[in-house]
């Protein structure tokens, strides 16, 4: 009977501790970045300078060769698939206009958001984890020592900042991709690709990618936080807090995105 | 220079800014050398344990239900956010430019395809599975439990490396066509709410061709190899505590990414120049 009983309960408990589990991180998110902007206000000011070079040094310089190489693949393969309808309707003009306002407004902006929360997010979690298992965390918070104003917020204000400057970066690499691209495989002069791009892509679509990745940035930085620092049980602990922030980072990109691209139309 | 001693008192092996410098430059090749070769030894044994191992179907299924099962979700909101972002940006453009969206679904769907759908799951695997798989057997080479596999004679390849290889093969097909189902169902609604195009006109199959099924297969068959081999790569190179499992899986998800899209160009640039080459 009791066995009959606890085999009854178990959807119920499994979809309970599924609500709990999301009520758990939706309230850790909302109230990390309730301390973040707390943070934030003028009279808080509390920024450690030295720091946020470092983190902005580890954030960006550190991810630069990743996204270039990324950025330059991704107009390659945008040149391609558009190559091969411009082909079909002779229309080469176009193509500059094809390739640059996908990367501009949605591919360039997604993939090295996937990009950064992949190298940056995902090594943010795994540091702040690694200091929360070995009780480094409890130790700041022992000695009187903010954690998320000594450990979140630089690494915030970094990745903000880094995120916009890497997406201008890759923007721009992605472009000088497409056009040699264009120009070996397709055939199409580089000046045409150039001129297409001047003169049908919008200064709108370069604000609605740049917006974004600003948006990006903060998702990744918060999410990767609360989750590196929510890390309970030893190494296996690290592994699975890791997988959960990009995990998280990558729905919280494709879902600002949507709502970016709904809100500005 | 038969000791140590006279190794460092040699004036020629002081590290000056010049040297330092060359080797600063130098590093990074010689690493993604190591990688790159630490990975296709990874891959050939692999295939090597395949051929002459035993088939463990317990374990395959456990991978499947793992990497696919446990994966629908997130590949339909992730999907499901595309397909909706390209048909309104599209659609909005189409709608500026020509006014006649009758092509958009055809159009739509062709690009899904050859590109997005494959490319757009591999790299959410390689952030959901990759990270997964390099956890995983970080925390068992830290917690030594590879160390005792190889005591007790099984190959941690052959145990660990080969059932995670062939069902990620067949769950990245598996959901790569699931993930052109999510993000067309998601943009022709998206289609009839926001530009009032019927359902009827969206769905047009008078696009797509063999040449276009042929590259998402390939695509997917492609990256369903890289992620599992390049995480599991990652996995088995931990070293040194917590610190080292978080640094496999972020070098698992940053090589497995790369490799989709390093994998993305050669076969879209094959794939281009077949084209040509037949027509």
């Amino acid at each position: 009977m009791h066995r009959l009983v606890s085999r009854l309960q178990l959807p119920f408990s499994i979809l309970g501790e599924k609500a709990l589990k999301w009520a758990n991180i939706t309230g850790g998110l909302i109230l990390l970045t309730w301390q973040i902007m707390l943070n934030l206000l003028p009279w808080n000011w509390n920024f450690d300078g030295p720091e946020i070079w470092r983190s902005m040094y580890r954030v960006g310089v550190q991810s630069f060769p990743i996204v270039v190489v990324t950025a330059v693949l991704v107009g390659a393969i945008m040149v391609i698939q558009s190559g091969l309808y411009i082909e079909q309707y002779q229309a080469h003009g176009l193509l500059g206009w094809g390739a640059g306002y996908a990367i501009l407004r949605e591919v360039g902006p997604i993939l090295i958001g996937l990009m950064f929360s992949g190298r940056v997010g995902a090594n943010n979690t795994a540091e702040l984890g690694t200091m929360k298992v070995t009780d480094q965390i409890d130790a700041l918070r022992a000695l009187a020592i903010d954690p998320v104003a000594y450990l979140v917020m630089p690494r915030f204000l970094a990745m903000i900042v880094m995120m916009f400057l890497l997406v201008v970066v890759g923007n721009f690499t992605a472009l000088i991709g497409g056009a040699v691209t264009s120009q070996v495989l397709l055939g199409v002069d580089m000046m045409l690709f150039y001129q297409s791009v001047v003169t049908y892509v919008l200064l709108d679509d370069l604000w609605h990618g740049l917006i974004k990745s600003v948006m990006f940035g903060f998702a990744i930085a918060v999410i990767s936080c609360y989750f590196g620092l929510a890390t309970r049980g030893g190494a296996v602990g690290v592994g699975r807090a890791v997988n959960a922030s990009v995990v998280g980072s990558a729905i919280a990109i494709f879902a600002i995105d949507y709502f970016v691209a709904f809100g500005t139309l | 220079m038969d000791s140590g001693s006279t190794k460092t008192e040699d004036p020629r092996r002081e590290p000056t800014t010049f040297r330092e410098f060359l080797a600063s430059l130098g590093r990074p090749f010689v690493e993604i050398g190591d990688t790159v070769r630490g990975i296709f030894a990874v891959f050939g044994l692999t295939l090597y344990y395949m051929v002459r191992g035993r088939t463990r179907w317990k374990a395959i299924f456990e991978q499947l239900h793992e990497v696919g099962n446990r994966s629908v979700i997130f590949i339909a909101v992730t999907l499901g956010f595309l397909g909706m972002i390209l048909i309104y940006q599209s659609g909005y453009q189409a709608q500026q430019i020509t006014g006649d969206l009758q092509m958009l679904g055809g159009l739509f769907l062709q690009l899904l395809l050859r590109e997005f759908a494959p490319t757009i799951t591999a790299m959410m695997l390689a952030t959901r599975v990759a990270t997964g798989m390099a956890a995983q057997i970080g925390s068992m080479v830290v917690t030594e439990q590879v160390d005792a596999l190889e005591m007790s004679a099984a190959q941690p390849i052959d145990y660990l490396v080969v059932p995670r290889f062939i069902a990620t093969t067949i769950m990245t097909v598996v959901l790569s066509i699931f993930a052109v189902l999510v993000a067309y169902t998601a943009g022709a609604i998206t289609a009839q709410l926001s530009f009032g195009l019927n359902v009827r006109t969206f769905v047009d199959m008078s696009f797509i061709g063999w040449f276009d099924v042929w590259m998402g297969l390939t695509k997917a068959v492609a990256y369903g190899m890289a992620i599992p081999i390049i995480a599991c790569h990652a996995g088995l190179n931990v070293f040194g505590g917590s610190a080292g499992v978080g640094r496999a899986t972020t070098a698992a998800v940053v090589n497995a990414s790369l490799a989709v899209v390093i994998l993305d160009f050669i076969i879209s640039g094959a794939g281009y120049v077949i084209l040509h080459l037949v027509s």
